[in-house]
């Protein structure tokens, strides 16, 4: 009798509380919140603090035109340490907490772990930190988006870049050994194959390795024109790049989106000259004309702001953006309107912050320019021209 | 105050909470856990089901570490092994979730076998390290074993389903872990009063002794081993089920160190100090957050702090605990009750 | 270039990176020599000391000949502390409750160096000139050399101390029994202070170079894994057995990182450690602890 009471009332409560939880999902009205799980602390404390200002001086510039629609926007977040569990609670956390349609993940595994809770929830789309090729896939991870070109198009730009330059030239792949490291290898070997360039040695390192030294003999050993980095913010690269140019080693480096920014080169010297990498936003310090986007920023913030900033301004752009066009369209805010809203983005001016219109026809923008850097002026500069891949 | 306790019954002589005021609390214990997840809202029912699934993980640990004196520092690797079991099963298999959550425990049991085979050979430090070597080797599995295991990107796991319902929310996960959880710690001190828990406090005392008066350290070794990582399956399983997905990184090394923090604290060798170490390790996060978050009017930037803090608070607690009071929380609630046993008169 | 020579070459990174886990492995030596505690917070220590280096470098601007002293200063200063505040009111406590004593410690450590410096990685100011040596033909990092340098001038002078001076007599003579030490008129709390206060001193110049090679995290202290491999498969208590398990150690994980993959290499070094302590469970050098009832 107890039990049969107690399974009944179970299943009661199950379907209230899914009843409240569509309900609540119903009202529409009051703020519109982006959740956000965020780096803040560990080895990407550095992006994931500037991610962060770059969300909240959008949203700012948002509020103060008047939201959207009169609603106002407003980042809900917390530390996750770069750790997938810590973000997974922190996802559970906020969106228990708040009604979430847009959401920030800080990680490749944390937007590969949480893809099927996003299928299952259907309530809202999730860009984040990670550029993955494996997410750029709109079939399989319907409710993901990137703020630029994924790991493999970054190859891709790379790749050609090197293919008109030196066409044959020997390149040696140095990926970290995690998930966001991985990622682009399969990829790059295909389109280094497409291109007729020769991958002579892919170099593993384990995470958060400290010596490098039998790395650098095998890259010796491998006497590469191009050496190309993934999966690493700053170290081991100046280790790398210190001692392989003590040994003579000609080849130039090469890294992807999250080893472009300037003030973490600032640091290594001369060695730093020279490495070359894909970034699809401009720079802080960039004053082209058709930049009204960055003098407002350096008016909000005098100091400099690290790319990191860029890509979560870009990417609260992008939310907002998609946002307005569906409540405009008068439908509810959900994964699917969203999703669906964000890929009739076409032509759209980021303000300059990406030097060209863009759009956004699956899960990626596969737009960048090649950069390089300048150690005298201690700056990335561009050596190319703003590239669209049409995938 | 009590006096002396005179038993008239068998029945009584056999039960295992002998005093009126132990009884009393234990129902009140049993009715605050069966109202707790109406009264909490979504973010205390997730804290619940997490600080019971650390109870499950932290009593099989104390079996094996503080009743049977084998340091152990590779209990979070049991349970990935149980979690990646379980979500395996789910994967391939499709059974029902209580059969899944069994064999992962049985699976993490077999292997605590395999594990603690260097415990014939080497006793205290050197097992300890043996066991990190173990959850190291474990882990680099885990990361490569990709076919099986889905490498670096692990595996998600579909929700449990009872007669149809899925248990999605936490409110729902709850009915789950709770019932496991006490079921398990019941099972644990019931251990202790037969002849298998007698002998591993008897190996924890003097094993040669031991030895001489007759208990083969091989099979009661092994056999605390298989009975800590049971449980430390079944926990893993219970995380599988909860979170939702299992990677690598998902049982880290820290995790065994929480997990030795949490009965350490609590008091190593008492049924009572595994639960109430582990409520207290994973509820003082928490509280530094709420701590964090009243001082940051004051201090801004405290979000970045909080990570630094609960690493120092949370070393601060094990050197403090084992520094002053050794025996943990557990003796803390005996001097409390030693107090009060013979109240009006001093100890 | 020919197979023999990149074999060459591998080893030779690999002997280098050995002599600094044995100069690692020299600290936990000493300590558990001395006082029969197993040190996990060695390598949070060994952090300690590349942190404070790069304050008193890049933060003061002193230069590395004065900072590498202070940074080693400041280790053997935190060695002391703990010592007299932690570890001498655990005497006579299990050896597991020391041993988590030390783990908390570690913890604390990691926690307060993210307090203060903040929880990127950083890279020390370069102080070791990054010119290249050849053995021959073999290319070696100077930094590598230097640190196998240091590391083996150590470790024979703990090996000489240990053998003729008196002070590492009375170590010896504390290791083995403390009445008897006592009553020899050896003052018992004064070499377990000193070795501590030495033991952290070695372990904050080892991070320094640590730190030179790889760059600074709050997650170095990893490294001192690592070195407990070591420890255990030449012996707790063997300066000698530190250095070869070390060397050894080096080796084979620069052929697994080199042959097998980089992915590989702490599995080898635990599968090592494993075997050890299967076979020889004190080490190659160690003592054998007889246990009486």
């Amino acid at each position: 009798m107890f039990n049969v009471t107690k399974r009944s009332f179970i299943g009661l409560m199950a379907g209230v509380s899914m009843t409240l939880l569509t309900s609540g999902a119903m009202a529409d009205d009051g703020d519109i919140v982006i959740g956000g799980s965020l780096p803040l602390t560990g080895v990407f404390a550095f992006a994931g603090v500037a991610i962060e200002a770059g969300m909240q001086d959008y949203i700012s510039i948002v509020n103060e035109a008047g939201g959207i629609d009169g609603r106002k926007v407003r980042l809900a977040y917390e530390d996750t340490g770069y750790k997938v569990d810590q973000s997974v609670a922190v996802f559970n956390k906020l969106t228990s907490q708040e009604d979430i349609h847009l959401y920030y993940g800080d990680s490749t595994g944390f937007a590969k772990t949480i893809a099927p809770e996003l299928a299952r929830k259907q309530s809202m789309i999730m860009g984040g930190a990670s550029f993955a090729s494996e997410l750029n896939d709109p079939e399989a991870f319907p409710y993901t988006f990137m703020a630029g070109p994924d790991y493999s198009e970054m190859f891709s730009i790379l790749l050609e870049y090197i293919a008109k330059e030196k066409p044959g030239a020997k390149i040696v792949l140095v990926n970290s050994d995690s998930e966001f490291g991985r990622d682009p290898i399969e990829p790059a070997r295909a389109k280094a194959a497409e291109l007729g360039l020769n991958i002579v040695e892919e170099i593993i390192t384990p995470p958060g390795s400290v010596d490098v030294s039998t790395e650098v003999l095998k890259l010796r050993r491998a006497q590469p024109d191009y050496t190309l980095f993934h999966g690493y913010i700053l170290a081991p690269l100046p280790e790398f790049m210190t001692q392989a140019k003590e040994l003579g080693l000609t080849t130039k480096f090469m890294g992807t989106f999250w080893s472009m920014d300037s003030s973490i080169w600032a640091g290594s010297g001369d060695v730093a000259d020279g490495f070359m990498g894909v970034m699809p936003y401009r720079y802080y310090y960039d004053d082209a004309a058709d930049a009204p986007m960055l003098d407002r920023i350096r008016a909000m913030r005098p100091e400099y702001q690290a790319t990191g900033y860029m890509q979560g301004f870009v990417t609260a752009m992008l939310m907002v953006e998609a946002s307005k066009r569906v409540i405009d369209a008068g439908d509810e805010l959900n994964g699917a309107t969203l999703k669906t809203a964000l890929n009739t983005i076409k032509d759209f001016d980021t303000g300059g912050v990406i030097g060209v219109p863009i759009s956004i026809p699956g899960n990626s923008i596969p737009v960048g320019r090649v950069y390089q850097y300048d150690s005298s002026a201690q700056k990335m500069l561009p050596v190319s021209d703003w590239i669209s891949l049409q995938e | 105050m009590i006096i002396g306790t005179a038993k008239e019954t068998y029945g009584a002589d056999q039960a295992l909470l002998t005093t009126r005021p132990q009884q009393v609390w234990m129902v009140i214990l049993l009715a605050s856990l069966l109202v707790a997840p109406f009264v909490f809202n979504a973010y205390w029912q997730y804290l619940a089901c997490l600080v019971l699934i650390n109870v499950v993980a932290a009593t099989g640990l104390n079996i094996l570490t503080g009743f049977t004196g084998q340091v152990s520092l590779g209990q979070a690797a049991f349970m990935a092994v149980g979690a990646y079991t379980v979500a395996w099963l789910d994967r391939e298999a499709g059974t029902p979730f209580l059969v899944n959550i069994l064999l992962g425990g049985g699976v993490a049991a077999a292997i605590g076998i395999v594990v603690g085979i260097p415990s014939l050979r080497v006793k205290g430090l050197y097992l300890a390290i043996a066991t990190i070597a173990a959850s190291f080797i474990l882990h680099f599995i885990f990361a490569h074993w990709t076919s099986v295991t889905g490498g670096s990107s692990g595996i998600n796991v579909s929700p449990a389903r009872i007669f149809g319902i899925e248990l999605l929310t936490y409110f729902q996960l709850y009915w789950l872990i709770m019932p496991v959880a006490v079921l398990m710690v019941l099972a644990t001190a019931n251990l202790f009063r037969t002849r298998i828990g007698r002998a591993f406090i008897a190996i924890r005392d003097r094993d040669i002794s031991a030895e001489v008066l007759g208990i083969p350290l091989l099979r009661y070794k092994l056999m605390s081993f298989a009975i800590a990582s049971f449980y430390a399956g079944i926990a893993g399983g219970m995380w599988a089920y909860f979170f939702r997905v299992v990677t690598p990184e998902s049982f880290p090394f820290l995790t065994s160190i929480f997990l030795l923090a949490a009965i350490i604290v609590g008091g190593m060798g008492t049924i009572i100090g595994a639960v109430i170490g582990a409520i207290f390790m994973t509820l003082t996060p928490e509280l530094l957050r709420y701590v964090v978050e009243w001082v940051s009017p004051w201090l801004p930037n405290a979000a970045t702090l909080l990570s630094p803090v609960r690493t120092v608070v949370f070393g601060a607690l094990i050197m403090g605990f084992l520094v002053f009071e050794p025996q943990g929380i557990a003796e803390i609630i005996q001097r409390i009750r030693r107090y009060f046993r013979v109240w009006p008169f001093k100890t | 270039m020919n197979e023999l020579m990149f074999f060459i070459e591998v080893s030779l990174a690999g002997l280098g990176s050995g002599a600094l886990l044995a100069l690692t492995a020299l600290a936990f030596v000493l300590i558990y020599k001395a006082t029969r505690v197993i040190n996990l917070a060695v390598g949070e220590i060994m952090m300690l000391g590349a942190y404070l280096f790069m304050a008193f470098t890049a933060g003061m601007g002193l230069s590395a000949w004065i900072a590498l002293p202070l940074a080693i200063a400041g280790g053997a200063l935190t060695g002391a502390i703990v010592e007299r505040g932690i570890i001498r009111p655990m005497l006579g406590e299990s050896a597991i409750s020391t041993f988590m004593v030390t783990v908390g410690l570690g913890s604390v450590i990691v926690g307060l160096v993210e307090l203060i410096w903040g929880t990127e990685p950083r890279s020390l100011p370069a102080f070791i000139s990054s010119a290249p040596v050849f053995l021959g033909d073999a290319y070696v990092s100077r930094k590598i050399v230097v640190s196998f340098v240091v590391a083996s001038v150590v470790i024979a002078t703990f090996l000489i101390l240990f053998r003729f001076w008196r002070g590492g007599v009375a170590l010896r003579a504390t290791a083995t029994d403390q009445a008897a030490a006592y009553s020899c008129g050896i003052n018992v709390p004064r070499v377990f202070s000193i070795a501590w206060t030495i033991s952290c001193g070695t372990a904050a110049g080892a991070g320094v170079l640590l730190g030179a090679i790889g760059g600074l995290s709050s997650a170095m202290g990893a490294f001192g894994l690592s070195a407990l491999v070591v420890v255990i498969v030449g012996g707790l208590d063997s300066v000698l057995g530190a250095l070869i398990a070390g060397l050894c150690l080096g080796l084979i994980q620069s052929w697994a990182g080199t042959y097998l993959g980089g992915e590989y290499q702490s599995v080898v070094t635990f599968g090592l450690l494993i075997i050890a302590l299967m076979i020889r469970p004190y080490g190659l050098f160690g003592t054998h602890e007889i246990e009486r009832l």
